[in-house]
C-alpha cells in the first residue's frame, strides 16, 4: 500500500485510464473484486465446475472398462480422458477448492479484514481460471495431453505425442501452478501478519495451521514443477533435449523433479481436508479437539517429512537398491504423523454429545476412509510388496481412498459446514444424509474392489482388458459404483438449488447454527462484505466458543452468553477495504494468447505479452482507493483507515 | 431395525462379504500377484501378507472405534448438557506415537531382509550346446521394451564386454526371440531390461516384481520359476497408445527342453521350396525386410523405425504369439490361426492401435489377397511349431 501511496503522491491526479472500478454486485464488480470472500466463491464455483468435468471423464473410463475389450473410447481418446480426469481432478478441482476454504475462511479465522495483498488475490484465481481454460482448450485444438497427468518423458516427447495436447499440458499447468505460487505468498504473508491481537499462532484454529503448513508445501513445491514444465515445453517447443538419452538427457530427470513436487502436492491436497475437519469434529463432539499441540505439529511433521518421500513413487524405476531402501523407510515412518492424527479425532470424539449432522458425516467419512487409504500406503511403503503393486489397480485404490476418501468428504464436509457462512442459509441436513450415505456406498463400490482388481494384477491406465484374467465382475461392480458416486453429486446440486430457492426471501439463518468454536462465526450470516464490525481482541483457542460458554463452580459447562450477544451484527459504516481493480483478470487474459502463440503461432504471443505489460503498469500506477472506499455508509469519510492490526 | 438387524445378522454379511471377496481373487487370473510360482515372488508375498495382516488389524480397530463412538455418543436428544472437556492426554499422544513407530521399525527390518534377498544374484549355470559344443551358460537375458513388444536377446558367451548402453544400436545376440521369453525352470535367471524408446515395466507377477526398462539406462533384475510353465505379463509404465496390448509371457521349461530350443533357435532359416513360400519371401525382401530380421536371410542393420527394432522372425512359427503377445498363432487344434495372420498382415494397424504414419508400429502394407498368401507361406516355413501342451498354455483370449 505505501508503495503505491507514494506513486500517487508523485503523479498527483491519476490518469483516467487508470480509475479503479467501483464497489457493486453486477457482473463487473465479480471480475474486479478483491474481496478475499468473493473470490473464495469464485474458486469455489470454478472447482467445482471442473469437478463435474473431471466426474465425467471418469464415468467415461469406467463406460470404457466396465466390460472387456471395451469401445466406448479408443485407445488414443481413452489416453487423452485419464490423463485429463488425472489433471482436472487434482489441479483443477481439489487444489482450486482447497483455495476456495483457505481464501474465503483465512482472514475470518485469524481476524483479519482480507488478505495481505489483495490484488494478487485476485491474480490467482484469474489466472488459475486461464490456465484450468487453455489445459480444456486442448480438446478442441488437436487433442488433449495423452501422457498421462504423471507425464513421463520421453513418451511426452514430440515425437511420442504429436499431437499439441502436451504443450497445453505444460504451459496449461504452468499457469495454475503460477497461480497457486502467487497464493500461497500471500496466504502465508496473511497468516503470519494479519492475525487480530491476541490471535498468536498456537491460538490458531487447526484448519489455519494446515492451510499455513499448505501454502508453505506449496511456497517450495511450485517452483519444481515450473522447472520440470519448462524443460518440457522448451523440449516440445524449441527441440531442448533434457530427456533424451542419446544425446546425454536423462529419462529419469523429469521423473524426479514431476515428484519432489508431486508427492508434497499430496500433503498440500490432504493437508486442508484434515484441516476442515479438524473444525467439524469438536463442533459436532462438543468437545475441544484433542491434543491440540499434537495435531499442530504432526500436520508440520507431515509438512517436513513430505519432502523425504518422492521416490516410492520410483521403486521400480530402476534408481539403486540403497535409494529405494531409504524411501522405503521414510515412507513408512510418514504414516506415525498421520496415525496420531486419526487417533486424535477419534479421541476427540470419544467422550463427546456427537451430533450426526452431514457435516459431522462427512468428516467421520474421511476418518474411516483414509484410514483404509493410509493403511494401503504401508502395504505399499514396503518396496518388495510395491514391485507387484505399482501401477496395478492397487495403487488406484490406495489413492483414491486418500483422495476422495481423505479430501473430497473433507471438502464435502466444509462445504456443509461453512455453507451458512457464505450464503446465509443451511443446506438441507436430510439431503445432506443422504448424499453422504449415496457417495460413501458408491466410493466403496467404486473403489473398494480396485484393490482387488490390483492384487489380480490388473495394470493402470490400460484402455482395454482381454477376457480371462478374472477382471470382468468387479470392473462392473465398479463402473455401477461410480455411477453412484455421481447421483450423490446430483444430490448435493439439488441440495444446493433447494435450499436456495427455500431461502429466497427467508431472513438469513442465526449467526451460529451449529454452535460453533472458531473466530469466523463471530460474523453474521452471511458474512458482511467488511468481515468484522470491529477486529475482535483474541483471549484464547477456540475464542468464540469460550465468549459463549463458562464453567461453573463444579466445572461443568454453563451458557453465559447467546450467539446473537457474541455474534457482531455487521453493521459497521465506514470501514475502509481494498477497492477492487480491472488488472488482475487483464493480466490474467494475456497469458492464454501468449499459451496458445507458443503451441501455434508465435505471434500471438505479441497481444498477449501486451495485455501482461499493459496491466502490470496498469497494476503499479493505479489510484490506490475508488471512488468510495469506505463501505458501509458512503457518506462517511474514509479517512478513519483502519488497518488490520499486525501482532 | 437396522441396528437390530446389523447385531443379529452382522457376522454372517461380513462372512458373506470375505467370501465374496475370495471368489473374485480365485477366477482364472493369470496375474495374480498374490500366487507366487517363483522364489523372488514368493519372498514378496511373504512380506506383503503379514503387513497385510497388521493393516486389517489396524482397520477394525480404527472401524471398530468408529462404530462404538457412533454407538455410545450419539447424542439424539439435542441434549444442552456437554460432556466433560477434555483437551489431551500426552501419555495417550506418545503411546501412539511409539506404538506404531515400533510396529514400523519391525516391519522395516524384515522389508530390508526381503530388498536385500530381490537384489542378490546367484552364480548359476546351465548346459547347451553351441556351435556343437557343450557350454556352461549363466542364464542372463537381455529384455528390450519398445512400442508396443518386447524382445528378449540371449548373448550365450555372456555379457561380459557387451555393451547394452545404447538398446537402439546393441551388440548381434546368439537368439532374438519376441514377447515370449523361454528360460529353464528352477535356475535363476538374471535380467537385464533397457528400451528402445518410451519407458515401459517388465513385469512377471507369477515370478516376480516389476522393473522398468527405460531409454539410456540397464536395470538388473532376476526371474525364476519354480516348475516347467506359462506365467504372463503385462507392459506395466504407460507407454502410449497400445500400452495396454503390450503383454509377455514367460514359458519355463525343463532344461533339456531348453537346451533343445536353444540348438533350434541357433539354426538360421532355410530357404523355402514351395513356389508360393518362394514368392511369399520375395515380397518379404521387397516390404518387411525394412524393418525385420531373419537369420540367414537380411541382416540386421536397424529397421526404418523410431525404435530401429522390428521383431526378429527367423523363428516365429515357434512362437505361439505374435504382435506384443495379443494374438494366437494357432488354433487349439495346433493348426495355423490364418484368418487372425491375414487380418495383420492386410491392415496391421486397424487390428492394433499404432502410429505407423509416425514410423511406431507396423503399417498396412497394401498387399493384395494373393500376395498375403503367398505371405503367410513363407512366413509358415520359420521355424517349428511348438506342443500342442505349450500352445494350450500360452492361449490368450
Amino acid at each position: 500500500m505505501t508503495a503505491t501511496t507514494t506513486v500517487e503522491d508523485v503523479v498527483g491526479q491519476p490518469l483516467g485510464v487508470y480509475t479503479r472500478p467501483r464497489g457493486g454486485n453486477g457482473w463487473r464488480d465479480w471480475i474486479t473484486t478483491v474481496d478475499h470472500k468473493k473470490i473464495g466463491i469464485l474458486y469455489g464455483v470454478a472447482a467445482l465446475f471442473f469437478f463435474v468435468v473431471g466426474g465425467i471423464e471418469a464415468l467415461l473410463i469406467r463406460l470404457q472398462l466396465a466390460t472387456p475389450n471395451g469401445t466406448v473410447l479408443g485407445a488414443d481418446m481413452y489416453n487423452q480422458v485419464f490423463t485429463m480426469h488425472g489433471v482436472t481432478m487434482i489441479f483443477l478441482a481439489a487444489m482450486p477448492l482447497s483455495a476456495a476454504f483457505a481464501n474465503y475462511l483465512i482472514p475470518l479465522q485469524i481476524g483479519a479484514r482480507d488478505v495481505a495483498l489483495p490484488r494478487l488475490n485476485a491474480l490467482s484465481f484469474w489466472v488459475f481460471l486461464a490456465g484450468g481454460i487453455v489445459l480444456n482448450l486442448s480438446w478442441v485444438l488437436g487433442g488433449a495431453p495423452d501422457g498421462g497427468w504423471f507425464g513421463y518423458a520421453p513418451n511426452t516427447g514430440i515425437v511420442f505425442s504429436p499431437s499439441p495436447g502436451m504443450d497445453f499440458y505444460a504451459l496449461g499447468l504452468q499457469m495454475t501452478g503460477i497461480a497457486s505460487l502467487v497464493s500461497s505468498i500471500n496466504l502465508t504473508v496473511t497468516i503470519l501478519n494479519m492475525r487480530a491481537p491476541g490471535m498468536t499462532l498456537f491460538r490458531m484454529p487447526v484448519f489455519t495451521w494446515m492451510i499455513l503448513v499448505t501454502q508453505l508445501l506449496l511456497v517450495f513445491a511450485m517452483p519444481v514443477i515450473a522447472v520440470a514444465l519448462f524443460l518440457l515445453a522448451f523440449s516440445r517447443l524449441f527441440g531442448a533435449r533434457f530427456f533424451d538419452p542419446s544425446v546425454g538427457g536423462d529419462a529419469l530427470l523429469w521423473q524426479h523433479l514431476f515428484w519432489i513436487f508431486g508427492h508434497p502436492e499430496v500433503y498440500i491436497l490432504i493437508l486442508p481436508s484434515f484441516g476442515i475437519i479438524s473444525e467439524v469434529i469438536p463442533t459436532f463432539s462438543r468437545k475441544p479437539i484433542f491434543g491440540y499441540p499434537f495435531m499442530v505439529f504432526s500436520g508440520i511433521a507431515i509438512g517436513f517429512m513430505g519432502w523425504g518421500v518422492w521416490a516410492h513413487h520410483m521403486f521400480v524405476s530402476g534408481i539403486g537398491p540403497i535409494s529405494v531402501a531409504a524411501f522405503s523407510l521414510s515412507t513408512m515412518f510418514i504414516a506415525v504423523p498421520t496415525g496420531v492424527k486419526i487417533l486424535n479425532w477419534m479421541a476427540t470424539m470419544w467422550g463427546g454429545r456427537i451430533k450426526f449432522s452431514a457435516p459431522m458425516l462427512f468428516a467421520v467419512g474421511v476418518v474411516s476412509m483414509f484410514t483404509i487409504g493410509g493403511l494401503s500406503g504401508v502395504t505399499h511403503a514396503i518396496s518388495p510388496a510395491d514391485t507387484q503393486q505399482t501401477d496395478t489397480y492397487y495403487i488406484v485404490a490406495h489413492f483414491h481412498y486418500v483422495i476422495f476418501g481423505g479430501i473430497i468428504f473433507g471438502l464435502f464436509a466444509g462445504l456443509y459446514f461453512w455453507w451458512p457462512k457464505v450464503f446465509g442459509h443451511q443446506l438441507s441436513d436430510l439431503i445432506g444424509k443422504v448424499n453422504f450415505w449415496v457417495m460413501l456406498v458408491g466410493f466403496n463400490l467404486t473403489f473398494g474392489p480396485m484393490h482387488v482388481l490390483g492384487l489380480q494384477g490388473m495394470a493402470r491406465r490400460i484402455d482395454s482388458y482381454s477376457p480371462g484374467f478374472g477382471f470382468e465382475f468387479w470392473n462392473m461392480v465398479s463402473t455401477i459404483g461410480s455411477f453412484l458416486i455421481a447421483l450423490s453429486i446430483a444430490i448435493f446440486v439439488v441440495n444446493v438449488i433447494r435450499s436456495a430457492m427455500k431461502a429466497k426471501g427467508q431472513p438469513p439463518c442465526g449467526p451460529d447454527p451449529w454452535d460453533a468454536r472458531s473466530l469466523e462465526w463471530l460474523t453474521p450470516n452471511p458474512t458482511p462484505v467488511h468481515d468484522f464490525d470491529e477486529i475482535p481482541v483474541v483471549e484464547s483457542l477456540d475464542e468464540f466458543w469460550h465468549r459463549k460458554y463458562g464453567t461453573d463452580e463444579n466445572g461443568r459447562v454453563v451458557r453465559v452468553a447467546s450467539a446473537e450477544e457474541v455474534c457482531q451484527d455487521g453493521s459497521a459504516v465506514g470501514v475502509h477495504l481494498p477497492s477492487p481493480s480491472f488488472w488482475p483478470i487483464v493480466f490474467a487474459a494475456g497469458l492464454p494468447f501468449i499459451a496458445l502463440g507458443l503451441i501455434f503461432n508465435l505471434w500471438l504471443t505479441v497481444p498477449g505479452g501486451l495485455l501482461v505489460v499493459m496491466a502490470i503498469y496498469a497494476w503499479v500506477f493505479e489510484p490506490v482507493d475508488d471512488p468510495d472506499a469506505a463501505h458501509g455508509d458512503v457518506s462517511e469519510v474514509a479517512d478513519t483507515t483502519e488497518e488490520a492490526p499486525v501482532v | 431395525m437396522i441396528r437390530k438387524y446389523l447385531r443379529t445378522r452382522g457376522p454372517t454379511a461380513v462372512g458373506l462379504g470375505v467370501l465374496t471377496f475370495l471368489t473374485g481373487c480365485a477366477a482364472d487370473a493369470e496375474l495374480d500377484t498374490l500366487n507366487p510360482q517363483g522364489p523372488s515372488a514368493r519372498s514378496i508375498d511373504n512380506l506383503f501378507d503379514p503387513v497385510f495382516y497388521v493393516a486389517v488389524v489396524v482397520f477394525i480397530f480404527v472401524f471398530a472405534g468408529t462404530f462404538i463412538i457412533w454407538w455410545r455418543f450419539r447424542d439424539d436428544h439435542d441434549d444442552e448438557e456437554f460432556p466433560h472437556q477434555f483437551h489431551g492426554d500426552t501419555r495417550l499422544e506418545l503411546a501412539w506415537t511409539i506404538v506404531p513407530t515400533l510396529i514400523l521399525v519391525v516391519i522395516s527390518v524384515f522389508t530390508l531382509i526381503t530388498l536385500r534377498g530381490l537384489n542378490e544374484t546367484e552364480a548359476n549355470a546351465v548346459t547347451i550346446e553351441v556351435g556343437g559344443t557343450a557350454t556352461q551358460w549363466e542364464p542372463e537375458v537381455v529384455v528390450v521394451g519398445q512400442q508396443w513388444w518386447w524382445e528378449f536377446r540371449y548373448y550365450l558367451n555372456g555379457l561380459d564386454g557387451v555393451d547394452l548402453t545404447d538398446a537402439r544400436h546393441l551388440p548381434p545376440a546368439d537368439i532374438v526371440t519376441a514377447n515370449q521369453m523361454v528360460i529353464p525352470a528352477g535356475e535363476e535367471i538374471e535380467l537385464s531390461v533397457t528400451s528402445r524408446d518410451v519407458i515401459h515395466s517388465f513385469w512377471i507377477p507369477a515370478l516376480n516384481g516389476k522393473k522398468d526398462a527405460a531409454p539410456g539406462r540397464v536395470h538388473p533384475w532376476k526371474l525364476e520359476a519354480d516348475e516347467p510353465g506359462v506365467y504372463f505379463g503385462q507392459c506395466t509404465e504407460f507407454c502410449g497408445l497400445s500400452h495396454s496390448r503390450m503383454r509377455m509371457q514367460v514359458v519355463a521349461v525343463t532344461l533339456d527342453d531348453f537346451a533343445a530350443w536353444v540348438a533350434e533357435q541357433l539354426q538360421p532359416a532355410a530357404e523355402p521350396q514351395a513356389a508360393a513360400a518362394q514368392r511369399g519371401m520375395e515380397i518379404y525382401q521387397s516390404q518387411c525386410a525394412r524393418c525385420h530380421v531373419i537369420d540367414g536371410f537380411n541382416d540386421n542393420d536397424g529397421a526404418d523405425l523410431v525404435a530401429n527394432a522390428a521383431p526378429n522372425l527367423t523363428h516365429l512359427m515357434s512362437r505361439t504369439t505374435y504382435a506384443g503377445g495379443i494374438f494366437n498363432m494357432y488354433e487349439p487344434d495346433g493348426s495355423l490361426d490364418r484368418t487372425q495372420l491375414e487380418a495383420w498382415l492386410r491392415n496391421s494397424p486397424a487390428e492394433k492401435p499404432a502410429y505407423a504414419e509416425g514410423r511406431r508400429g507396423m503399417p498396412a502394407m497394401g498387399l493384395d489377397e494373393g500376395q498375403i498368401d503367398d505371405v503367410v507361406a513363407y512366413l509358415t516355413t520359420l521355424g517349428r511349431a511348438p506342443s500342442l501342451d505349450v500352445i494350450a498354455a500360452t492361449e490368450v483370449e
